[in-house]
C-alpha cells in the first residue's frame, strides 16, 4: 500500500524508537505505579474517615484534611504527571520518527521530579500544606517541581523540533499543546495565589481557572492524544474523519481555558465573569461531540477487537466516559444545575469521572500497549489483565453513581430550609459507605495491575519468547 | 494590587494564551498541515504495524 511504501525510507523504525524510549518510558512507568498504588491507600483512608472519622484520628499527620490533600497530590503530580511523561513522549517519539536523545538528562529530571513530589506530600503530612486547592505542596518545593518539568516538558519539544514526519498527526498536537499549557497555568496561578497574592476573590478565580485548566488543558489533551493513536493503530484502521478530529482540536484549544470560573458559579464575582465561563463550558460540547463521533464511527464494526486488545477495552472505556463526563460538566457549569450541585459529594464525583473514568482508564490501556514493545516480552497474565479491567470498571461505575446520585440528594435537602443541616449530613452516609466500598474495588484492580506490572519488568522467565507465540505484536518478524 | 489591575493582569494574560492559539492554528494552516488529511490519517501505519492488521491482544490469544 502506498502510505507504507512511503514510510519504508530512511526514517528509523518504530521498533527502534521503543528501544530508544526504553529506559525513560520504564522509569516513568514504574514511579507512576507506585504513586498510584500510594494515592489509592490515601484515597482509601480519606473515604473511609468520610463516614468513620475516629478512624486513625489519634495521629495529626492522617487527619482528613492532610490525607484528601496527599490523595489528590500523589494521584495528580505523582500518578498522572509519571503516566502522561511516559505515555506522551513515547507517542510523540514515535509520530515524530526520532530518537529522543539524551536519555539520560531525561531520566535525572524524572528522578527530581519524583523526589520533589515525595517531599511536597511529605510537606502535606507534616502541616506545611497551603490552602489552595491542587496546589496544597508547600511553596518551598514549586521550584524543584518547576525545574523538573521543564527538563522533561522540553524533551517532547525537543523531538518535535527533530521531527523525521512532514505531517503532523492529531496526537501530536495534543501533546504539544499539553507540554505548553501545563508549565503557563502552573506558573500563572503559583505566581498570583501564592507568590504574589492578588487579593481577595480573584484568587478564587485563579485557583479555579487553575484547576480546571489542570485537567482541561493537560489531562484531557494528553488522554485525548493517546486515544487518537491507540484507537486507530490497535484496530488497524484511521480515524473515522480526521477532519473532524483538527476541528476538536482547535475548538479545545480555545474554549476550554476559559471554562474554569464555572466553579465559583454563585460567587461574589461579577456576573459576566461567571457567564463567560458559562458559555465556554456549554460550547465545550462542540469538542466533545466531534470526539465522541470519531471514536464511535472509528470503533463501530470492530467490537470484537474491542474485546481482544486489553489497550482497546480500556481506551474505549475512557473514551466513552470523556463523552459522558462533558455534558455532565457542561450541563453542571449551568447556574439552575450548580446551586444543586455545588458544594455536594456531586463535583467530587465528577472529578474522578473525568480523571479516573476517562485520563487514568485511558492511561491504563496505554500502558498495555507499551510495556510489551519496550521489554519484547508478554504480558504474564492474562487474568490478571481482566481483573484488572473489571474491577476498576465496575469499582469507578459504581463510585460515579453514588455520589452523582447521593450528591444530588444532598444539594436538594441543602436548599430546603425545613432540614436540618445535620440531617442532610445523615443522610449521605450510606452513600459515602457505598463510595468506601468502590475504593477497595479500586485497590484490587490496582494491585493485579501493579502486581502485572512488576512482573513482566523484573521477572523475565517463561516470557522470552515473543516470536512464535500468537502475542500483542502486529508482525512476528518485527524485530 | 487592587481588584482591576488584576482583572486587567488576568485579561492579558488569558489574551496572550488566546494569542499564542491563534498564532499555532495561522503557522498551521501556512505550513500546509490541513491540505490532503485524509492522507494524515494513515501517516500511523507502515510496514512494521501495517493498515489494515489489529496490533495488540490478550496474551495467548491465537
Amino acid at each position: 500500500m502506498s502510505t507504507s511504501e512511503q514510510n519504508s525510507d530512511h526514517r528509523i523504525k518504530l521498533s527502534e524508537i521503543d528501544q530508544s524510549m526504553k529506559w525513560p518510558a520504564l522509569f516513568f512507568i514504574i514511579s507512576a505505579t507506585l504513586w498510584l498504588l500510594a494515592g489509592t491507600a490515601l484515597g482509601l483512608i480519606s473515604s473511609y474517615k468520610m463516614h468513620d472519622p475516629n478512624f486513625l484520628g489519634n495521629w495529626e499527620w492522617l487527619t482528613f484534611g492532610r490525607t484528601r490533600s496527599a490523595h489528590l497530590n500523589a494521584v495528580m503530580y505523582g500518578w498522572c504527571n509519571n503516566a502522561i511523561f511516559a505515555v506522551g513522549l513515547w507517542i510523540m517519539a514515535r509520530l515524530c520518527r526520532t530518537e529522543i536523545r539524551h536519555l539520560g538528562l531525561l531520566i535525572v529530571a524524572g528522578v527530581f521530579w519524583n523526589i520533589a513530589v515525595t517531599i511536597g506530600i511529605g510537606g502535606i503530612f507534616i502541616g506545611d500544606m497551603t490552602s489552595v486547592e491542587w496546589l496544597e505542596m508547600p511553596t518551598y518545593i514549586t521550584p524543584l517541581l518547576a525545574i523538573a518539568y521543564a527538563l522533561i516538558g522540553v524533551w517532547g519539544i525537543i523531538a518535535f523540533r527533530y521531527r523525521q514526519s512532514e505531517h503532523i498527526y492529531i496526537s501530536q498536537w495534543y501533546i504539544l499543546g499539553a507540554l505548553f499549557w501545563f508549565p503557563w497555568i502552573y506558573s500563572v496561578a503559583q505566581i498570583m495565589i501564592l507568590f504574589e497574592p492578588a487579593r481577595g476573590t480573584v484568587q478564587s478565580l485563579t485557583n479555579w481557572w487553575f484547576a480546571h485548566n489542570v485537567l482541561g488543558l493537560w489531562l484531557t489533551p494528553m488522554a485525548l492524544a493517546a486515544a487518537y493513536y491507540f484507537i486507530p493503530k490497535v484496530i488497524g484502521r484511521p480515524i473515522h474523519s480526521y477532519y473532524l478530529s483538527i476541528l476538536g482540536f482547535w475548538t479545545l484549544a480555545l474554549f476550554y481555558n476559559w471554562a474554569g470560573v464555572h466553579h465559583i458559579v454563585g460567587g461574589p464575582v461579577p456576573a459576566w465573569v461567571i457567564s463567560s465561563g458559562i458559555v465556554a463550558s456549554v460550547m465545550m460540547v462542540i469538542p466533545v461531540i466531534v470526539t465522541a463521533i470519531n471514536h464511535h464511527m472509528t470503533a463501530i464494526g470492530h467490537f470484537r477487537q474491542v474485546i481482544e486488545s486489553p489497550t482497546l477495552r480500556f481506551v474505549v472505556f475512557g473514551a466513552m466516559s470523556y463523552t459522558l463526563v462533558s455534558f455532565i460538566g457542561s450541563t453542571m457549569s449551568l447556574r439552575s444545575v450548580s446551586e444543586i450541585s455545588h458544594f455536594t459529594h456531586l463535583t467530587v464525583g465528577h472529578a474522578h469521572h473525568g480523571v479516573y473514568a476517562f485520563f487514568t482508564m485511558i492511561m491504563f490501556g496505554s500502558i498495555y500497549f507499551i510495556l510489551p514493545r519496550l521489554l519484547y516480552r508478554e504480558w504474564p497474565s492474562k487474568f490478571l489483565i481482566t481483573c484488572h479491567f473489571w474491577f476498576a470498571a465496575l469499582g469507578i461505575t459504581i463510585m460515579i453513581v453514588t455520589l452523582h446520585v447521593g450528591g444530588w440528594i444532598q444539594g436538594l435537602e441543602m436548599n430546603n430550609p425545613e432540614i436540618p443541616f445535620i440531617e442532610v449530613m445523615k443522610g449521605t452516609v450510606p452513600w459515602l459507605k457505598a463510595r468506601t466500598i468502590s475504593g477497595f474495588f479500586l485497590a484490587i484492580a490496582h494491585i493485579a495491575f501493579a502486581i502485572n506490572v512488576f512482573w513482566i519488568v523484573f521477572f523475565r522467565q517463561g516470557q522470552e519468547d515473543v516470536v512464535g507465540t500468537p502475542t500483542l505484536f502486529s508482525s512476528k518478524q518485527a524485530r | 494590587m487592587d481588584w482591576y489591575s488584576y482583572i486587567i493582569i488576568g485579561f492579558i494574560l488569558a489574551g496572550l494564551f488566546f494569542a499564542s492559539a491563534l498564532y499555532a492554528f495561522h503557522w498551521a494552516s501556512k505550513n500546509g498541515q490541513f491540505h490532503e488529511l485524509e492522507k494524515g490519517a494513515s501517516s500511523i501505519f507502515d510496514d512494521e504495524e501495517p493498515l489494515g492488521k489489529q496490533t495488540d491482544f490478550f496474551p495467548g490469544h491465537k
